[in-house]
Protein backbone atom coordinates (compact mmCIF):
# COMPACT_ATOMS: atom_id res chain seq x y z
CA UNK A 1 0.00 0.00 0.00
CA UNK A 2 2.93 2.34 1.05
CA UNK A 3 4.90 1.43 -2.45
CA UNK A 4 1.14 2.17 -4.39
CA UNK A 5 1.13 5.89 -2.66
CA UNK A 6 4.63 6.53 -2.82
CA UNK A 7 4.71 5.61 -6.85
CA UNK A 8 1.47 7.90 -6.72
CA UNK A 9 2.97 10.59 -5.10
CA UNK A 10 6.22 10.50 -7.83
CA UNK A 11 3.81 10.29 -10.70
CA UNK A 12 2.39 13.48 -8.91
CA UNK A 13 5.63 14.95 -8.91
CA UNK A 14 6.29 14.52 -12.48
CA UNK A 15 3.22 14.82 -13.59
CA UNK A 16 3.44 18.25 -12.69
CA UNK A 17 3.53 20.38 -15.86
CA UNK A 18 5.81 23.36 -14.01
CA UNK A 19 8.85 20.31 -13.14
CA UNK A 20 8.60 19.73 -16.97
CA UNK A 21 8.14 22.61 -18.29
CA UNK A 22 10.92 24.39 -16.00
CA UNK A 23 13.85 21.74 -16.65
CA UNK A 24 12.46 21.64 -20.74
CA UNK A 25 13.85 25.12 -20.46
CA UNK A 26 16.60 24.88 -18.48
CA UNK A 27 17.92 21.93 -21.10
CA UNK A 28 17.13 24.26 -24.10
CA UNK A 29 18.78 27.58 -22.61
CA UNK A 30 21.91 25.84 -20.86
CA UNK A 31 23.66 24.05 -23.76
CA UNK A 32 23.42 27.54 -26.16
CA UNK A 33 24.68 28.97 -23.17
CA UNK A 34 27.53 26.26 -22.43
CA UNK A 35 27.83 24.14 -25.93
CA UNK A 36 28.67 20.61 -25.07
CA UNK A 37 30.43 20.26 -28.49
CA UNK A 38 28.88 16.56 -29.43
CA UNK A 39 30.15 15.90 -32.65
CA UNK A 40 27.55 15.18 -35.53
CA UNK A 41 27.65 12.62 -37.53
CA UNK A 42 26.52 13.31 -41.28
CA UNK A 43 23.74 11.24 -42.64
CA UNK A 44 23.52 9.55 -46.00
CA UNK A 45 20.52 11.56 -46.82
CA UNK A 46 22.90 14.94 -46.18
CA UNK A 47 25.75 13.49 -48.09
CA UNK A 48 23.74 12.58 -51.00
CA UNK A 49 22.46 16.25 -51.36
CA UNK A 50 26.19 17.28 -50.91
CA UNK A 51 27.00 15.13 -53.41
CA UNK A 52 24.25 16.09 -55.96
CA UNK A 53 25.52 20.01 -56.00
CA UNK A 54 28.96 19.11 -56.13
CA UNK A 55 28.32 16.51 -59.26
CA UNK A 56 25.94 18.24 -61.38
CA UNK A 57 26.24 22.12 -60.97
CA UNK A 58 29.03 23.50 -62.81
CA UNK A 59 29.85 27.03 -62.55
CA UNK A 60 27.60 29.36 -63.95
CA UNK A 61 24.42 27.06 -63.20
CA UNK A 62 21.14 28.91 -62.59
CA UNK A 63 19.19 27.94 -59.54
CA UNK A 64 15.85 28.69 -58.11
CA UNK A 65 15.25 29.10 -54.50
CA UNK A 66 11.74 29.54 -52.83
CA UNK A 67 11.80 30.88 -49.63
CA UNK A 68 8.48 30.07 -48.42
CA UNK A 69 8.67 29.97 -44.61
CA UNK A 70 7.30 32.30 -41.63
CA UNK A 71 9.50 33.76 -38.43
CA UNK A 72 8.61 31.08 -36.51
CA UNK A 73 10.16 28.24 -38.61
CA UNK A 74 13.38 30.04 -39.32
CA UNK A 75 15.45 28.65 -36.16
CA UNK A 76 15.18 25.19 -38.41
CA UNK A 77 15.14 26.60 -42.44
CA UNK A 78 16.96 29.74 -41.86
CA UNK A 79 20.55 27.97 -41.41
CA UNK A 80 19.49 25.15 -44.06
CA UNK A 81 19.17 28.30 -46.74
CA UNK A 82 22.32 30.16 -45.49
CA UNK A 83 24.47 26.60 -45.95
CA UNK A 84 22.88 25.59 -49.46
CA UNK A 85 23.30 29.39 -50.30
CA UNK A 86 26.94 29.19 -49.34
CA UNK A 87 27.52 25.70 -51.14
CA UNK A 88 25.57 26.85 -54.40
CA UNK A 89 27.36 30.22 -54.63
CA UNK A 90 30.89 27.78 -53.74
CA UNK A 91 30.14 26.21 -57.04
CA UNK A 92 29.32 29.39 -58.77
CA UNK A 93 25.95 29.42 -58.99
CA UNK A 94 23.79 32.60 -59.77
CA UNK A 95 20.38 32.29 -57.57
CA UNK A 96 17.06 33.73 -58.38
CA UNK A 97 15.29 33.72 -54.82
CA UNK A 98 11.08 34.10 -55.14
CA UNK A 99 8.50 33.65 -52.21
CA UNK A 100 4.59 32.47 -53.12
CA UNK A 101 4.09 33.45 -49.23
CA UNK A 102 3.93 37.37 -47.76
CA UNK A 103 6.11 36.53 -45.02
CA UNK A 104 8.92 35.05 -47.20
CA UNK A 105 9.86 38.95 -47.53
CA UNK A 106 10.42 39.36 -44.18
CA UNK A 107 12.51 35.94 -44.22
CA UNK A 108 14.49 36.71 -46.74
CA UNK A 109 15.57 40.22 -45.31
CA UNK A 110 16.68 38.43 -41.85
CA UNK A 111 18.53 35.62 -44.35
CA UNK A 112 20.13 38.49 -45.98
CA UNK A 113 21.56 40.35 -42.93
CA UNK A 114 22.36 36.57 -41.13
CA UNK A 115 23.92 35.69 -44.29
CA UNK A 116 26.42 38.61 -45.45
CA UNK A 117 29.57 36.82 -44.80
CA UNK A 118 28.22 34.46 -47.93
CA UNK A 119 26.51 37.10 -49.80
CA UNK A 120 29.94 39.29 -49.57
CA UNK A 121 31.38 39.69 -52.89
CA UNK A 122 28.29 38.89 -54.74
CA UNK A 123 26.54 41.46 -57.00
CA UNK A 124 23.15 41.76 -56.63
CA UNK A 125 21.17 41.68 -60.00
CA UNK A 126 24.04 39.80 -61.65
CA UNK A 127 25.05 37.19 -59.03
CA UNK A 128 21.82 36.77 -57.19
CA UNK A 129 17.88 38.58 -57.67
CA UNK A 130 14.99 38.26 -55.05
CA UNK A 131 11.75 38.47 -57.01
CA UNK A 132 9.74 39.47 -53.95
CA UNK A 133 6.16 37.86 -52.96
CA UNK A 134 3.95 36.24 -56.22
CA UNK A 135 0.33 36.10 -55.25
CA UNK A 136 -1.31 33.29 -56.65
CA UNK A 137 -0.18 29.47 -55.18
CA UNK A 138 -0.14 27.21 -57.75
CA UNK A 139 -1.73 29.19 -60.40
CA UNK A 140 1.39 31.36 -59.57
CA UNK A 141 4.07 28.25 -59.61
CA UNK A 142 2.63 27.25 -62.89
CA UNK A 143 2.66 31.14 -64.65
CA UNK A 144 6.39 31.69 -62.86
CA UNK A 145 7.47 28.04 -64.65
CA UNK A 146 6.07 29.17 -68.43
CA UNK A 147 7.89 32.77 -67.86
CA UNK A 148 8.62 34.84 -64.73
CA UNK A 149 8.85 38.18 -66.80
CA UNK A 150 5.76 37.56 -68.12
CA UNK A 151 4.35 37.42 -64.28
CA UNK A 152 6.12 39.73 -62.90
CA UNK A 153 8.22 42.99 -64.20
CA UNK A 154 10.00 44.01 -60.90
CA UNK A 155 11.59 42.24 -58.41
CA UNK A 156 11.42 42.93 -54.69
CA UNK A 157 13.04 45.70 -54.45
CA UNK A 158 10.81 47.31 -57.58
CA UNK A 159 14.11 47.36 -60.37
CA UNK A 160 12.94 46.18 -63.67
CA UNK A 161 13.66 42.38 -64.40
CA UNK A 162 14.77 43.24 -68.24
CA UNK A 163 17.76 45.64 -66.64
CA UNK A 164 18.87 42.92 -63.78
CA UNK A 165 22.28 40.55 -66.00
CA UNK A 166 20.80 37.44 -64.40
CA UNK A 167 17.38 37.44 -65.47
CA UNK A 168 18.32 38.28 -68.71
CA UNK A 169 19.42 34.80 -68.87
CA UNK A 170 16.86 33.26 -67.21
CA UNK A 171 12.77 32.79 -68.04
CA UNK A 172 11.44 29.75 -67.77
CA UNK A 173 12.00 26.60 -65.52
CA UNK A 174 14.45 25.02 -67.96
CA UNK A 175 16.68 27.87 -67.30
CA UNK A 176 17.36 26.58 -64.08
CA UNK A 177 19.87 23.60 -63.31
CA UNK A 178 18.21 22.69 -60.17
CA UNK A 179 15.23 24.57 -57.59
CA UNK A 180 15.11 24.63 -54.17
CA UNK A 181 12.25 25.14 -52.22
CA UNK A 182 12.92 26.01 -48.45
CA UNK A 183 9.28 25.89 -46.98
CA UNK A 184 7.58 25.44 -43.70
CA UNK A 185 4.61 24.48 -45.41
CA UNK A 186 3.32 21.00 -47.20
CA UNK A 187 1.51 22.73 -50.42
CA UNK A 188 3.81 24.42 -51.73
CA UNK A 189 6.42 21.16 -52.62
CA UNK A 190 3.55 19.33 -54.35
CA UNK A 191 2.89 22.75 -56.53
CA UNK A 192 6.12 22.68 -57.71
CA UNK A 193 6.35 18.76 -57.99
CA UNK A 194 2.99 19.20 -60.46
CA UNK A 195 4.25 22.49 -62.18
CA UNK A 196 8.07 22.29 -62.70
CA UNK A 197 9.06 19.38 -62.44
CA UNK A 198 6.78 16.70 -63.63
CA UNK A 199 5.93 19.19 -67.05
CA UNK A 200 9.85 20.45 -67.64
CA UNK A 201 11.88 18.31 -65.64
CA UNK A 202 13.44 20.28 -63.38
CA UNK A 203 15.48 18.78 -60.39
CA UNK A 204 13.75 19.99 -57.47
CA UNK A 205 15.81 19.71 -53.50
CA UNK A 206 13.44 20.14 -50.64
CA UNK A 207 14.53 21.54 -47.44
CA UNK A 208 11.72 21.40 -45.09
CA UNK A 209 10.75 21.15 -41.33
CA UNK A 210 11.63 17.80 -39.11
CA UNK A 211 7.33 17.90 -38.91
CA UNK A 212 6.79 18.45 -42.70
CA UNK A 213 9.31 15.50 -43.81
CA UNK A 214 6.89 12.74 -43.30
CA UNK A 215 4.30 13.71 -45.73
CA UNK A 216 6.72 14.89 -48.45
CA UNK A 217 8.96 12.05 -48.49
CA UNK A 218 6.90 9.77 -51.10
CA UNK A 219 8.21 12.37 -53.56
CA UNK A 220 11.86 11.94 -53.06
CA UNK A 221 11.48 8.34 -53.09
CA UNK A 222 9.58 8.33 -55.86
CA UNK A 223 12.45 10.47 -57.27
CA UNK A 224 10.58 13.85 -58.00
CA UNK A 225 12.95 15.54 -55.85
CA UNK A 226 16.68 14.53 -56.15
CA UNK A 227 17.23 15.31 -51.61
CA UNK A 228 15.53 16.76 -49.05
CA UNK A 229 16.97 18.48 -45.82
CA UNK A 230 14.95 17.81 -42.98
CA UNK A 231 15.22 20.62 -40.20
CA UNK A 232 18.09 21.23 -37.45
CA UNK A 233 19.97 18.17 -37.74
CA UNK A 234 20.38 19.04 -41.85
CA UNK A 235 21.47 22.17 -41.16
CA UNK A 236 23.72 21.39 -38.71
CA UNK A 237 25.24 17.80 -41.01
CA UNK A 238 25.33 20.41 -44.01
CA UNK A 239 27.07 23.61 -42.14
CA UNK A 240 29.48 20.82 -41.38
CA UNK A 241 30.11 19.78 -45.06
CA UNK A 242 30.17 23.37 -46.29
CA UNK A 243 32.25 24.63 -43.64
CA UNK A 244 30.39 27.50 -42.32
CA UNK A 245 29.50 26.91 -39.14
CA UNK A 246 26.03 28.51 -37.88
CA UNK A 247 22.60 28.32 -36.08
CA UNK A 248 22.08 24.78 -37.15
CA UNK A 249 25.52 23.79 -35.35
CA UNK A 250 24.52 25.80 -32.40
CA UNK A 251 21.41 24.74 -31.31
CA UNK A 252 22.09 21.20 -31.84
CA UNK A 253 23.33 20.69 -28.48
CA UNK A 254 20.11 22.46 -27.61
CA UNK A 255 17.97 20.11 -29.24
CA UNK A 256 19.91 16.52 -28.15
CA UNK A 257 19.43 17.43 -24.48
CA UNK A 258 15.47 18.85 -24.82
CA UNK A 259 14.83 15.36 -26.42
CA UNK A 260 16.84 13.41 -24.24
CA UNK A 261 14.44 15.11 -21.46
CA UNK A 262 11.42 14.05 -23.02
CA UNK A 263 12.34 10.51 -23.69
CA UNK A 264 13.63 10.55 -19.65
CA UNK A 265 10.20 11.54 -18.96
CA UNK A 266 8.04 9.11 -21.44
CA UNK A 267 10.40 6.16 -19.52
CA UNK A 268 9.77 7.06 -16.10
CA UNK A 269 6.13 7.77 -16.91
CA UNK A 270 6.60 3.58 -18.19
CA UNK A 271 8.27 2.42 -15.29
CA UNK A 272 6.11 3.67 -13.05
CA UNK A 273 2.40 2.79 -14.74
CA UNK A 274 4.35 -0.82 -15.24
CA UNK A 275 4.94 -0.72 -11.70
CA UNK A 276 1.22 0.28 -10.69
CA UNK A 277 -0.17 -2.20 -12.68
CA UNK A 278 2.33 -4.95 -11.83
CA UNK A 279 1.51 -3.96 -7.81
CA UNK A 280 -2.27 -3.67 -8.74
CA UNK A 281 -2.28 -7.63 -10.62
CA UNK A 282 -0.55 -8.41 -7.86
CA UNK A 283 -3.13 -7.15 -5.01
CA UNK A 284 -6.06 -8.36 -6.58
CA UNK A 285 -4.87 -11.75 -7.46
CA UNK A 286 -4.15 -12.29 -3.48
CA UNK B 1 -32.96 35.45 -65.41
CA UNK B 2 -31.45 35.85 -61.59
CA UNK B 3 -31.44 31.92 -61.68
CA UNK B 4 -28.95 32.01 -64.79
CA UNK B 5 -26.72 34.90 -63.78
CA UNK B 6 -26.11 33.53 -60.46
CA UNK B 7 -26.08 30.06 -61.26
CA UNK B 8 -25.45 28.92 -64.88
CA UNK B 9 -23.06 31.74 -65.84
CA UNK B 10 -20.65 31.00 -62.83
CA UNK B 11 -21.05 27.21 -63.30
CA UNK B 12 -20.67 27.18 -66.68
CA UNK B 13 -17.75 29.56 -66.58
CA UNK B 14 -16.01 27.08 -64.07
CA UNK B 15 -16.81 23.72 -66.18
CA UNK B 16 -15.02 25.49 -69.49
CA UNK B 17 -11.91 26.62 -66.93
CA UNK B 18 -11.62 22.86 -65.63
CA UNK B 19 -11.59 21.30 -69.10
CA UNK B 20 -9.40 23.76 -70.67
CA UNK B 21 -6.75 23.49 -67.76
CA UNK B 22 -7.13 19.85 -67.87
CA UNK B 23 -6.36 20.39 -72.15
CA UNK B 24 -3.59 22.64 -71.25
CA UNK B 25 -1.46 20.42 -69.08
CA UNK B 26 -1.93 17.37 -70.56
CA UNK B 27 -2.96 16.62 -74.17
CA UNK B 28 -0.43 16.89 -77.40
CA UNK B 29 -1.25 17.19 -80.89
CA UNK B 30 1.81 18.68 -82.52
CA UNK B 31 4.47 21.25 -81.83
CA UNK B 32 2.42 24.22 -82.88
CA UNK B 33 -0.79 23.42 -81.30
CA UNK B 34 1.33 22.73 -77.89
CA UNK B 35 2.36 26.09 -78.33
CA UNK B 36 -0.85 27.41 -78.55
CA UNK B 37 -2.02 25.57 -75.67
CA UNK B 38 1.37 26.89 -73.18
CA UNK B 39 0.50 30.48 -74.20
CA UNK B 40 -3.40 30.53 -73.45
CA UNK B 41 -2.36 27.94 -70.27
CA UNK B 42 0.06 31.21 -69.18
CA UNK B 43 -2.57 33.18 -69.89
CA UNK B 44 -4.97 31.35 -67.81
CA UNK B 45 -2.15 31.20 -64.81
CA UNK B 46 -1.82 34.73 -64.92
CA UNK B 47 -5.80 35.30 -64.21
CA UNK B 48 -5.31 33.38 -61.53
CA UNK B 49 -2.39 35.57 -60.33
CA UNK B 50 -4.47 39.08 -60.74
CA UNK B 51 -7.47 37.62 -59.51
CA UNK B 52 -5.86 36.60 -56.17
CA UNK B 53 -4.23 40.22 -56.27
CA UNK B 54 -7.10 41.66 -56.25
CA UNK B 55 -8.66 39.15 -53.63
CA UNK B 56 -6.40 40.17 -50.95
CA UNK B 57 -8.02 43.67 -51.31
CA UNK B 58 -11.36 42.22 -51.09
CA UNK B 59 -10.31 39.94 -48.34
CA UNK B 60 -9.21 43.19 -46.71
CA UNK B 61 -12.33 45.26 -46.89
CA UNK B 62 -14.76 42.46 -45.82
CA UNK B 63 -12.08 42.36 -42.53
CA UNK B 64 -13.20 45.68 -42.27
CA UNK B 65 -16.89 45.34 -42.48
CA UNK B 66 -16.46 42.04 -40.79
CA UNK B 67 -15.16 44.02 -37.92
CA UNK B 68 -17.20 47.10 -37.96
CA UNK B 69 -20.48 45.21 -37.75
CA UNK B 70 -19.13 43.26 -34.81
CA UNK B 71 -18.62 46.40 -32.87
CA UNK B 72 -22.19 47.83 -33.61
CA UNK B 73 -23.52 44.38 -32.66
CA UNK B 74 -21.84 42.89 -29.88
CA UNK B 75 -20.97 46.28 -28.19
CA UNK B 76 -17.99 47.44 -26.03
CA UNK B 77 -17.20 44.04 -24.85
CA UNK B 78 -16.04 43.10 -28.03
CA UNK B 79 -14.71 46.31 -28.89
CA UNK B 80 -11.03 46.05 -27.71
CA UNK B 81 -10.54 43.19 -30.13
CA UNK B 82 -12.19 44.22 -33.06
CA UNK B 83 -10.54 48.05 -32.78
CA UNK B 84 -6.90 46.90 -32.98
CA UNK B 85 -7.53 44.39 -35.92
CA UNK B 86 -9.03 47.27 -37.52
CA UNK B 87 -6.34 49.75 -36.52
CA UNK B 88 -3.64 47.02 -38.07
CA UNK B 89 -5.42 46.72 -40.51
CA UNK B 90 -5.22 50.62 -41.64
CA UNK B 91 -1.84 51.02 -40.10
CA UNK B 92 -0.91 48.83 -42.82
CA UNK B 93 -2.90 50.79 -45.64
CA UNK B 94 -0.96 53.62 -44.69
CA UNK B 95 2.34 51.73 -44.78
CA UNK B 96 1.81 50.41 -47.98
CA UNK B 97 0.88 53.52 -49.42
CA UNK B 98 3.61 55.32 -48.07
CA UNK B 99 6.09 52.48 -49.61
CA UNK B 100 4.42 53.06 -53.37
CA UNK B 101 4.96 56.91 -52.31
CA UNK B 102 8.79 56.29 -51.42
CA UNK B 103 9.39 53.95 -54.74
CA UNK B 104 7.86 57.08 -56.98
CA UNK B 105 9.53 59.88 -54.91
CA UNK B 106 13.42 58.43 -54.44
CA UNK B 107 14.03 55.32 -56.57
CA UNK B 108 17.32 55.28 -55.84
CA UNK B 109 16.29 54.42 -52.20
CA UNK B 110 14.77 51.18 -53.41
CA UNK B 111 12.14 51.25 -50.88
CA UNK B 112 8.63 49.58 -52.16
CA UNK B 113 5.75 48.52 -50.49
CA UNK B 114 6.78 45.51 -49.26
CA UNK B 115 10.76 47.17 -47.85
CA UNK B 116 9.18 49.94 -46.66
CA UNK B 117 11.06 50.41 -43.04
CA UNK B 118 8.17 51.07 -40.64
CA UNK B 119 6.30 47.80 -41.94
CA UNK B 120 9.44 46.09 -41.39
CA UNK B 121 9.58 47.50 -37.90
CA UNK B 122 6.19 46.69 -37.08
CA UNK B 123 6.89 43.28 -38.32
CA UNK B 124 10.43 42.50 -36.96
CA UNK B 125 9.31 43.83 -33.29
CA UNK B 126 5.84 42.83 -32.99
CA UNK B 127 4.85 40.12 -35.01
CA UNK B 128 7.73 38.51 -35.44
CA UNK B 129 8.70 37.49 -31.52
CA UNK B 130 4.64 36.93 -31.00
CA UNK B 131 4.95 34.33 -33.75
CA UNK B 132 8.56 32.64 -32.56
CA UNK B 133 6.84 32.23 -28.99
CA UNK B 134 3.67 31.06 -30.27
CA UNK B 135 5.38 28.29 -32.21
CA UNK B 136 8.08 28.00 -29.15
CA UNK B 137 5.24 27.13 -26.89
CA UNK B 138 4.41 24.03 -28.83
CA UNK B 139 7.63 22.07 -27.45
CA UNK B 140 6.09 22.64 -23.64
CA UNK B 141 2.86 20.80 -24.66
CA UNK B 142 4.34 18.22 -27.03
CA UNK B 143 6.80 17.36 -24.23
CA UNK B 144 3.72 17.40 -21.53
CA UNK B 145 1.52 15.66 -23.74
CA UNK B 146 4.40 12.62 -24.86
CA UNK B 147 4.90 12.04 -21.27
CA UNK B 148 1.35 11.56 -20.61
CA UNK B 149 0.89 9.36 -24.16
CA UNK B 150 3.19 7.25 -24.78
CA UNK B 151 2.16 4.57 -22.24
CA UNK B 152 3.01 0.69 -23.33
CA UNK B 153 -0.82 -0.30 -22.86
CA UNK B 154 -0.71 -3.26 -25.73
CA UNK B 155 1.85 -4.31 -27.97
CA UNK B 156 0.82 -1.63 -31.01
CA UNK B 157 1.73 1.26 -28.72
CA UNK B 158 5.08 -0.32 -27.93
CA UNK B 159 5.72 -0.46 -31.61
CA UNK B 160 4.38 3.60 -31.81
CA UNK B 161 7.16 3.93 -28.69
CA UNK B 162 9.79 1.81 -30.32
CA UNK B 163 9.66 3.81 -33.86
CA UNK B 164 9.08 7.29 -31.77
CA UNK B 165 12.69 6.29 -29.77
CA UNK B 166 14.55 5.65 -32.70
CA UNK B 167 13.81 8.90 -34.50
CA UNK B 168 14.17 11.25 -31.77
CA UNK B 169 17.99 9.69 -30.98
CA UNK B 170 18.42 9.44 -34.76
CA UNK B 171 17.83 13.54 -34.75
CA UNK B 172 20.14 14.28 -32.23
CA UNK B 173 23.95 13.92 -32.05
CA UNK B 174 23.71 12.25 -28.33
CA UNK B 175 21.79 9.58 -30.07
CA UNK B 176 25.20 8.83 -32.13
CA UNK B 177 27.23 8.62 -28.88
CA UNK B 178 24.96 5.69 -27.54
CA UNK B 179 24.51 3.87 -30.59
CA UNK B 180 25.66 4.93 -34.37
CA UNK B 181 22.73 2.61 -35.70
CA UNK B 182 20.52 5.26 -35.28
CA UNK B 183 20.94 7.60 -37.65
CA UNK B 184 20.88 4.87 -40.81
CA UNK B 185 17.60 3.67 -38.82
CA UNK B 186 15.94 6.79 -38.59
CA UNK B 187 16.37 6.83 -42.39
CA UNK B 188 15.15 3.81 -43.11
CA UNK B 189 11.52 4.11 -41.23
CA UNK B 190 11.68 7.51 -42.76
CA UNK B 191 12.24 5.93 -46.50
CA UNK B 192 10.41 2.65 -46.09
CA UNK B 193 7.76 2.34 -43.74
CA UNK B 194 7.40 6.22 -43.45
CA UNK B 195 6.79 6.15 -47.69
CA UNK B 196 4.46 3.21 -47.73
CA UNK B 197 2.21 5.33 -45.03
CA UNK B 198 2.10 8.60 -46.61
CA UNK B 199 1.86 7.60 -50.47
CA UNK B 200 -1.64 5.98 -50.14
CA UNK B 201 -2.51 9.32 -48.31
CA UNK B 202 -1.00 11.23 -50.86
CA UNK B 203 -2.41 8.99 -54.08
CA UNK B 204 -6.14 9.47 -51.77
CA UNK B 205 -6.00 12.97 -51.89
CA UNK B 206 -5.12 12.95 -55.64
CA UNK B 207 -7.97 10.96 -56.30
CA UNK B 208 -10.47 13.28 -54.15
CA UNK B 209 -9.33 16.05 -55.76
CA UNK B 210 -10.10 14.49 -59.57
CA UNK B 211 -13.86 13.42 -57.90
CA UNK B 212 -14.09 16.95 -56.62
CA UNK B 213 -13.02 18.25 -59.85
CA UNK B 214 -15.75 15.70 -61.86
CA UNK B 215 -17.92 17.34 -59.02
CA UNK B 216 -17.29 20.70 -60.21
CA UNK B 217 -17.96 19.92 -63.91
CA UNK B 218 -21.33 17.84 -63.64
CA UNK B 219 -22.28 21.10 -61.24
CA UNK B 220 -22.67 18.58 -58.32
CA UNK B 221 -20.90 20.94 -56.28
CA UNK B 222 -21.94 23.89 -55.61
CA UNK B 223 -20.74 24.51 -51.87
CA UNK B 224 -18.39 27.55 -53.53
CA UNK B 225 -20.80 29.50 -54.68
CA UNK B 226 -21.80 29.36 -50.80
CA UNK B 227 -25.08 26.90 -51.06
CA UNK B 228 -25.57 23.69 -49.44
CA UNK B 229 -26.23 20.73 -51.80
Amino acid sequence: MSEMSALSSLEKILGSKELLYTLLLLSVILPILHPLGIPVEISRRTIDVYEYIETNLRPGCRVYIEVYYEVAARGELEPNLIALTKHLFDRGCRIVYGSLSAFGVIAFSLFKSMAADVLEGKEYGRDYVYLGYIAGGEAATASLARSIKGTISVDNYGNRLEDLPLMKEVDKATDFDLVVIVSSGTDIFAYYVRQWHTPYGVPLLFACLSVIAPSIEPFVGAKQAVGMLVGQRSAAEYEVLVGRLGLGIASMDAQSTSHMLIVAFIVIGNAIYWRRRISSKRGGSR
Amino acid sequence: MSLVLRKYVPQTIVSIIIVLTVVFYYFYVSKEIAGTFTTADKALSDWVVIIMSFALIVGGIDILRFHLARIRREGMGQAPFSTVTIALLVLMVVFALHGWYLSYADPAAGIAITTQPQFRWLYLNVYAPADAAVYSILVFYIASASYRAFRVRNPMALLLLITALIVVFGNTTIGGLIWPGFLPLRDWIMTVPNTAAFRPITIGAGLGVIILGLRLLTWREISWMGRRE
